[in-house]
């Protein structure tokens, strides 16, 4: 039976000296029994009997490869003990203070595991725990911290060779429980596999290839866009020099045609750019964009307002360009570019178009909600656009220079 | 002639702009920053963003109240708009000092039951009762986020991104409510098995809590 992965004489983080120093006045004084007396009424008066409240939430497992193979562990598991706060479980005759390592080697979890997971809990805390196969090898003592209604561990492992393809994560004691485990692997070159484990499936196996399936891509670039706040800002300045719908269709059309070309030229190889200084040259784009918009909320009138297309167009050629990284980071085989190019591309479109949409939406609630903005507020869109696009420049171009220098 | 006027008003507001740009150029500052935006530094943001997005509960509560207050009229949905998010993020420094320590299940599911119920039945809420509804709601699940921002478990400036996702999520929700407002009155029953089903939730989400 495989039991848990063994880090026996893993000892957690001791105390800090001032916050030891600390407690002790507080305790000296009386008003750390001042405070746990409120904390403790609060948490009954607001808690009452909160025994396994927490299983209805999930629990959250993460693993994320820092260098090669090498994977930094979240565990994150609710804990209805911690809810009540250290008092109260100290009230209940237990602790959830770091322990000595021949105390953790004599205990066991009830599935059997050993020490790693079997620490003094209240009987109220949810008893799962995640278990990785044996080639899978902790390189440091967890540290746990405690959150209201959870507890966190972190720790450093370190998979095989071949990474880990094939490996099986199991979550001991879900069987049991009602609750789920989000699990999300994040991979060294961005990519990231998530899923839930359930009572009934609390086994994970990892895939053999690193490849996502088709839905993967399309995912991909949705993420790629949501989460490249850059290319949003762009996009949103866009929107807001725009007068009408019709203009409005042009532009963001424009912008898609333009990074479409330059997305699928770069990822088919047939050209390329320097990371670094398209990075600087995007967030320069977004700072062109920010003068622009001050000018169109004053009335006033350039090439830019008048054919904001042209400008889109014109740099959606770089954002393409930025997009292409997302792609070309996954070192994907040949036959597999024109089928992951048409679905990313499909993902940035959607996640793109969500965006524009959520912009309208807003506005048009705000008409409803009849809010009338102070002319300070109404300026601060353009002032946003204007300042990240001028300190992204001028981070980005920085970086640029220093890595020249070296 | 308009961009003296604009130099004019730059001089009249030097302090916000001021103000605008540090606070952007904390946001950016690149501390916490993540995979993807390792140059924006918005990773702290985004986190916020994410929790509040894998947080249901939270999620039907803010749908709720949004419900609530836009079935109330436009006046309703606009206090809704802003005291939310600035209760949930006075309750989020509140959480982080550790002082004050919320059971969440069993609030929020009271507070599902509430809102959900004064969503089904339809009823104006009196004017005084308003801004404790929408406010205590967002200070208690601030508190709760405040104090896992305390651990470290959610970057401070994860509070902004919940905080600007709940103001979001309340504008959507509070326009569409209006809207069906002024729709015939049997559009409203609509909202209001919305509503049923937020009280069901807190329901079930009490009695689990309370087993």
């Amino acid at each position: 039976m495989r039991t848990c992965t063994d880090i026996a004489g893993a000892v957690p983080e001791r105390t800090p000296r001032s916050r030891r120093r600390a407690d002790g006045w507080a305790r000296a004084t009386g008003v750390r029994s001042a405070i746990r007396g409120l904390r403790l009424l609060v948490a009954v008066l607001t808690g009452i009997t909160p025994a396994f409240a927490h299983e209805i939430r999930p629990g959250y497992l993460e693993l994320r490869e820092e260098p090669a193979n090498r994977y930094q562990v979240l565990w994150k598991v609710p804990t209805a003990a911690a809810a009540l706060g250290e008092e109260l479980a100290e009230s209940l005759g237990q602790t959830s203070r770091p322990i000595t390592e021949a105390a953790l080697a004599n205990r066991r979890e009830p599935c059997g595991c050993p020490s790693l997971w079997a620490r003094p809990r209240s009987p109220l805390t949810v008893s799962i725990h995640p278990v990785f196969p044996p080639e899978v090898r902790p390189l440091a003592p967890p540290v746990v911290r405690h959150e209201t209604d959870a507890e966190l561990w972190t720790w450093p492992v370190q998979a095989p060779g071949d990474g880990l393809a094939g490996a099986e994560i199991t979550v001991h004691g879900l069987q049991a429980s009602t609750m789920d485990v989000l699990v999300r692997i994040v991979f060294r070159d961005g990519q990231v596999a998530t899923r839930l484990l359930t009572p009934t499936a609390p086994v994970l196996v990892v895939e053999a290839t690193r490849r996502t399936g088709a839905g993967g891509y399309l995912r991909l670039g949705v993420a790629h866009i949501l989460l490249g706040v850059d290319h949003l800002l762009f996009v949103l300045g866009l929107l807001l020099i725009v007068p009408d719908r019709w203009m409005l269709l042009k532009t963001v059309t424009a912008f898609t045609l333009a990074h479409s070309l330059t997305l699928a030229v770069a990822t088919l190889g047939y050209a390329a750019a320097p990371l670094e200084p398209l990075n600087a040259a995007i967030a320069l784009s977004i700072l062109f964009l920010g003068p622009e918009v001050v000018r169109f909320r004053r009335g006033e009138t350039s090439f830019t307002l008048r054919h904001p297309w042209v400008v889109a167009f014109a740099f959606g050629l770089l954002h393409g360009f930025g997009f292409a990284s997302g792609l070309s980071t996954l070192g994907l085989p040949a036959g597999e570019i024109p089928l992951a190019l048409l679905l990313f591309n499909l993902g940035v479109e959607a996640g793109q178009v969500g965006f524009v949409l959520l912009v309208l939406a807003l506005g048009t609630s705000f008409r409803v909600l009849e809010v009338r903005w102070p002319r300070m507020v109404q300026a601060l869109p353009g002032f946003a656009v204007g300042s990240l696009g001028a300190f992204w420049f001028v981070q980005r171009t920085a970086l640029m220079v220093m890595g020249w220098s070296r | 002639m308009n961009s003296r006027g604009g130099a004019h008003r730059t001089r009249q507001r030097p302090a916000p702009v001021r103000f605008v740009v540090s606070v952007l150029a904390t946001l950016a500052f690149p501390v916490l920053a993540r995979a993807h935006l390792v140059n924006s530094g918005l990773g702290p943001f985004y986190d916020g963003v994410t929790h509040l997005a894998l947080s249901p509960d939270e999620l039907l509560g803010i749908v709720g109240l949004a419900l609530l207050a836009g079935l109330g009229g436009a006046a309703f949905g606009r206090m809704a708009l802003f005291t939310l998010p600035l209760a949930w993020l006075a309750g989020g420094l509140l959480g982080m000092t550790g002082r004050i320590t919320v059971n969440l299940p069993t609030a929020t599911g009271l507070a599902l039951i509430v809102i959900g119920t004064l969503v089904a039945l339809d009823r104006q809420v009196p004017f005084a009762i308003r801004p404790v509804i929408v406010g205590g709601f967002g200070l208690v699940e601030g508190l709760q986020n405040g104090a896992v921002a305390a651990t470290g478990a959610l970057p401070a400036g994860g509070l902004l991104g919940i905080a600007a996702t709940a103001f979001v999520l309340v504008a959507l929700v509070a326009a569409g409510a209006v809207a069906i407002g002024k729709q015939p009155p049997w559009t409203r029953i609509v909202a209001r098995v919305a509503g049923s089903w937020i009280a069901a939730i807190g329901l079930l989400m009490t009695g689990w809590a309370l087993r």
